[in-house]
């Protein structure tokens, strides 16, 4: 390194040391105040879709507890006569229950008075063996189905996803 | 989990930040802005471009901290890649206004400022204010390599990983930078004698 050279680094050793060497302190109350705002958004954001998720699940859970059922599932020929059998009200729960497949015990335990649906994710091999239809290539796969409860908690059909 | 209670890592802080944590916040700024502050003022030249160089680089910290990955290079590394983009969007936005800008008495320390100025400066004795000229005058390829380098004392290989080149190319401009500063200066000497 020749004088010139250690010269320049010198000065510019000096000139690093020259001038404000910090931002200003209002900076520093203008970024706070900025994270305040944003946390306070983030909140109102989070409450907001926390109430509306809630909302949702409680109009969900509100149709399938208040529509009356007078009849457990049957098979898909007895149900489609026994909806025929009934007034309108019943029928309207049977077209909710009817896109249900039935359980192999369902027909065993008590009519359905009140309902419940339950979406669950299960792998394609198990909905096999309750007897339900699934392609071969869903058999190791997950899916998702709703599952009907009936008023004793215990299960009465199933019902594929198709997402 | 936190290197010491009393001094966390700065990739504990920005966990931390991501989580909404204010003081983590304000840890890591105070931590970290007298460099962004600095490099910005040297880029730019001009403290109202430092300041809103500064305040954009912690807004970025503020939205998105698991931007930053500590396998990639450190949080100062980090802090420096985003200000210099800030920066040169800034220089090329005051472009057009340059030559009214390059008024010592609006700039705060002026803008490519004639080798004449420069030597006149130096004459007078404003050896520091003539090399902070000499500094914004150089292209700004050249300026980030001596900022970075000379002003802030990284080695190549820091520079180099901000920069996003070589540390060959590191090593060639600022021999360059240096090079053009020291014409400078001793044209500014020619005159003084």
């Amino acid at each position: 390194m020749n004088d010139d050279q250690r010269d320049l680094l010198h000065a510019l050793r000096g000139l690093a040391a020259a001038g404000p060497q910090e931002a200003p302190a209002r900076l520093e109350q203008q970024l706070l105040m900025r994270m305040r705002a944003r946390a306070h958004r983030r909140r109102v954001v989070a409450w907001a879709s926390a109430a509306v998720t809630a909302a949702a699940a409680a109009v969900s859970i509100l149709f399938w507890t208040w529509a009356p059922s007078s009849t457990g599932l049957r098979g898909p020929s007895e149900k489609a006569a026994v909806a025929a059998e009934q007034g309108s009200t019943d029928a309207a729960l049977s077209d909710a229950t009817a896109s249900f497949y039935p359980l192999p015990d369902a027909e065993a335990l008590p009519p359905l008075e009140t309902s419940m649906v339950v979406r669950v994710q299960m792998q394609g091999s198990a909905l096999r063996l309750l007897g339900y239809p699934v392609d071969e290539d869903l058999s190791s796969e997950p899916v998702q189905a709703d599952v009907l409860l009936g008023q004793d908690g215990l299960a009465r059909g199933l019902r594929l996803i198709q997402e | 989990m936190l290197d010491s209670p009393s001094h966390p890592s700065d990739d504990d802080l920005l966990r931390l930040v991501a989580a909404g944590d204010e003081s983590a916040f304000l840890t890591f700024y105070r931590r970290h802005q007298s460099a962004v502050f600095r490099f910005a003022l040297q880029m730019s030249g001009k403290p109202e471009i430092a300041e809103e160089v500064t305040q954009d680089v912690f807004m970025v910290v503020m939205r998105a901290p698991k931007q930053f990955d500590s396998r990639r290079g450190s949080a100062a590394a980090f802090l420096y890649g985003i200000a210099r983009n800030f920066v040169m969007r800034s220089l090329e936005r005051e472009k057009p206004y340059l030559t009214v800008l390059d008024d010592p008495d609006h700039g705060y320390y002026g803008q490519l400022a004639a080798e004449e100025d420069i030597a006149r400066d130096m004459v007078s004795g404003e050896r520091i204010e003539s090399l902070r000229k000499a500094v914004l005058a150089l292209p700004p390829a050249y300026r980030e390599v001596v900022v970075l380098c000379d002003l802030h004392e990284m080695d190549y290989a820091q520079a180099a990983g901000i920069l996003g080149c070589a540390v060959g190319t590191i090593r060639s401009r600022l021999h360059r930078a240096r090079a053009l500063l020291m014409e400078k200066m001793r044209a500014a000497e020619r005159c003084a004698v």
